[in-house]
């Protein structure tokens, strides 16, 4: 038995992001505890929406809860309030917000695996990485004018039009993305320097898991089948646009990459099937009714279950509003997932849960 | 000593989040990446604050992270540069007023380049590092400009006093 | 949603009975000040098919202790070492400093008087 000793990361640190700060205990090398503080970036996003913002302009404050996932959180925030106004949007909003959420998760999920593969040491991978990532970044742009904060999603429908040769260009570009992604996997599924730095590495188990309530690709990673969108239908019908679960099951770091090089493939079919398959309609639903009584809304978004709630109480402001995000439930999980890995693994490790720590605080 | 010339080539870059929303920190990652590719210009981004000479700051500053930035900022060696990424770090953008919120960078820190938009798009990141540069420049020459002790050591005992030197110093002109 | 009333007494009682690992997961939970008295919500979502939103909900006194749940949900620190600090108010064995600065005081998210 050695010696304990304990380390700490962060705030400022070259493979972290954002803000976040572990206390490692270790004892030879290896981490026996772990101390984490994830509240650097709490900026108080709930009262202000409930204070200061009216209820319409409160999708334009959520989005910047987060600007990875920001258009998971303006549609989870329109569709919360879409409830509390009740009122049911177009058909063609409903699949213009499922193609922006399935854009934004391709250059969600290409992010993390490009840091994965930098704090795994392995810096060609991640500039392979990045350059393959700016073809999503750059239809974004083309389809919502901004290449990060979209705004695309407004109380009632979504606020800009797809225009025909911008759908051209998408359905050409993940033409050209396609063996691009599959270079990706196999570098990532079978180079060997690669898999020693994430295979069996920062394991969780199925029953670990279910314990400490994982959600998105973490959870899916160690075999626990929980995805949004395979189980709402009301709010955006995500089986029709040909979506399918992907799980692994040994919840490492390789398994975690493989989920979302997997989930990479099921979205692109989903963009070329909304495409295709894209309803006439209007853009928007007006009305001019106030927010009243309390409702719920999950999506997922590119790290897992977002969950909103709202109470509303007939004036402009709301009277609550509570943001959960997919990280928030991680953080339990992500603690325990260092335990009895070595010291040196720990980077890899915190990039493969992609933390989102500005969501987690809001 | 080639150290100006080396730094003028390749300036170090450090960045920090201050509590901003992540999204101009993606965007700094993409002009590391090949398409925007800053490496060009010599810059490396690097994680410790001894080595670099230009501080990239994101986010209005949250209560919890102001002490960070401004020792992070004290850690940094002169001559150094300070830019504020985004809307949010030059004002407070969308979060000014908020209560754990302090609203804007420059309230802590001096800052020499400001870059708007929200979020900021990676040429307005270069073009802010590119005048960055000449800033540093600047401020090298500031630095190493030489200046002469008027008032010599004095005898005392064994020992050379040093003190009081300082006072004869004349401010620098800029 | 389903809303299931409960009391502070009954709490732990009534989520150890509800709870299982493999059929639920915890969410969050959340307070609504309305004033003089506070809405506590414990929000659960099933992992199967119809996937309802279950929230356990009780009317409490803002000054009165909240029982901890994390014996039975292991994950409910977060949420609750979160709620200490933004609604001010008292949960076992919960200390504040979690997410804002220890000598930061009062809930700010509770209303003004």
């Amino acid at each position: 038995m050695g010696k304990q000793y304990e380390i700490p990361v962060g705030a400022q640190h070259i493979a972290l992001l954002e803000p976040l700060h572990f206390k490692f205990t270790t004892e030879n090398e290896k981490i026996i505890n772990t101390d984490a503080n994830v509240y650097y970036v709490h900026r108080g996003i709930e009262l202000a929406c409930c204070s200061k913002f009216k209820f319409r302009q409160v999708s334009f404050v959520v989005g910047r809860v987060c600007g990875l996932c920001s258009i998971s959180h303006t549609t989870a925030y329109s569709q919360v309030a879409e409830k509390l106004l009740k009122i049911e949007i177009p058909r063609r909003a409903k699949y213009l917000r499922m193609l922006i959420i399935e854009l934004d998760r391709i250059h969600s999920h290409l992010l993390c695996l490009s840091h994965v593969a930098e704090n795994s040491g392995f810096e060609a991978l991640f500039m392979k990485t990045m350059q393959y990532r700016e073809f999503s970044m750059e239809l974004l742009e083309a389809v919502c004018g901004n290449r990060i904060q979209y705004d695309f999603s407004i109380v009632g429908g979504v606020s800009r039009d797809l225009k025909p040769q911008v759908a051209d260009s998408i359905i050409s570009r993940l033409k050209t993305f396609m063996p691009q992604l599959d270079e990706l996997m196999d570098i990532y599924k079978h180079n060997w320097t690669l898999s020693l730095k994430n295979k069996g590495v920062g394991a969780i188990t199925k029953q670990q898991a279910m314990e400490l309530n994982l959600v998105g690709p973490f959870a899916r990673a160690a075999g626990l089948a929980v995805d949004v969108r395979n189980e709402t239908e009301d709010l955006l019908p995500w089986k029709e646009v040909g979506f399918e679960m992907v799980t692994e099951t040994a919840g490492d770091v390789y398994s975690r990459n493989m989920i979302r090089l997997r989930e990479l493939y099921v979205s692109i079919r989903i963009v070329n099937n909304i495409i295709n398959g894209l309803p006439e309609g209007d853009l928007i639903t007006e009305t001019k009714a106030f927010p009243e009584g309390e409702a719920t809304v999950r999506l997922e978004a590119p790290r897992g279950e977002l969950f909103y709630y709202a109470k509303g109480n007939k004036t402009q402001v709301l009277e609550r509003l509570k943001i959960k995000a997919p990280t928030f439930s991680n953080v339990a999980g992500m603690v325990k997932g260092f335990e009895g890995n070595e010291y040196g693994s720990a980077p890899a490790i915190i990039a493969s849960y992609d933390p989102c720590l500005s969501c987690t605080a809001r | 000593m080639k150290l100006a010339s080396f730094r003028k080539k390749s300036p170090w870059i450090l960045h920090y989040n201050a509590g901003g929303c992540n999204g101009c920190d993606i965007e700094i990652l993409a002009c590391l990446a090949p398409k925007y590719d800053i490496e060009r210009f010599g810059m490396i981004n690097t994680g410790n604050p001894k080595q670099s000479d230009i501080l990239l700051v994101t986010g209005p500053v949250t209560k919890r992270s102001r002490e960070r930035l401004v020792e992070i900022y004290d850690q940094m060696p002169e001559p150094k540069v300070v830019i504020s990424c985004g809307a949010c770090a030059s004002t407070g953008g969308v979060f000014r007023g908020m209560y754990n919120c302090e609203g804007g960078i420059d309230q802590f820190i001096p800052v020499d380049v400001y870059v708007c938009g929200c979020g900021t798009r990676p040429e307005q990141i270069i073009d802010g590092v590119v005048q960055a540069l000449g800033i540093l420049e600047k401020k090298t020459k500031e630095l190493e400009e030489s200046v002469r002790l008027s008032k010599k050591p004095v005898q005392e005992g064994r020992q050379l006093n040093r003190r009081n030197i300082a006072d004869e110093i004349k401010p620098l002109v800029s | 949603m389903i809303k299931i009333e409960t009391s502070l007494a009954n709490l732990k009682k009534d989520i150890a009975a509800f709870y299982k690992p493999e059929l639920h997961h915890f969410m969050v939970m959340n307070a609504v000040d309305m004033g003089e008295t506070m809405e506590i919500q414990w929000f659960f979502c099933d992992y199967a098919h119809p996937c309802e939103t279950t929230c356990f909900y009780t009317i409490i006194n803002p000054a009165e202790e909240i029982p901890s749940i994390r014996n039975i949900v292991v994950s409910a620190w977060v949420a609750e070492a979160e709620l200490v600090d933004l609604m001010n108010i008292k949960v076992e064995n919960t200390d504040k400093g979690f997410v804002l600065e220890p000598d930061f005081e009062s809930g700010p998210l509770r209303k003004k008087k």
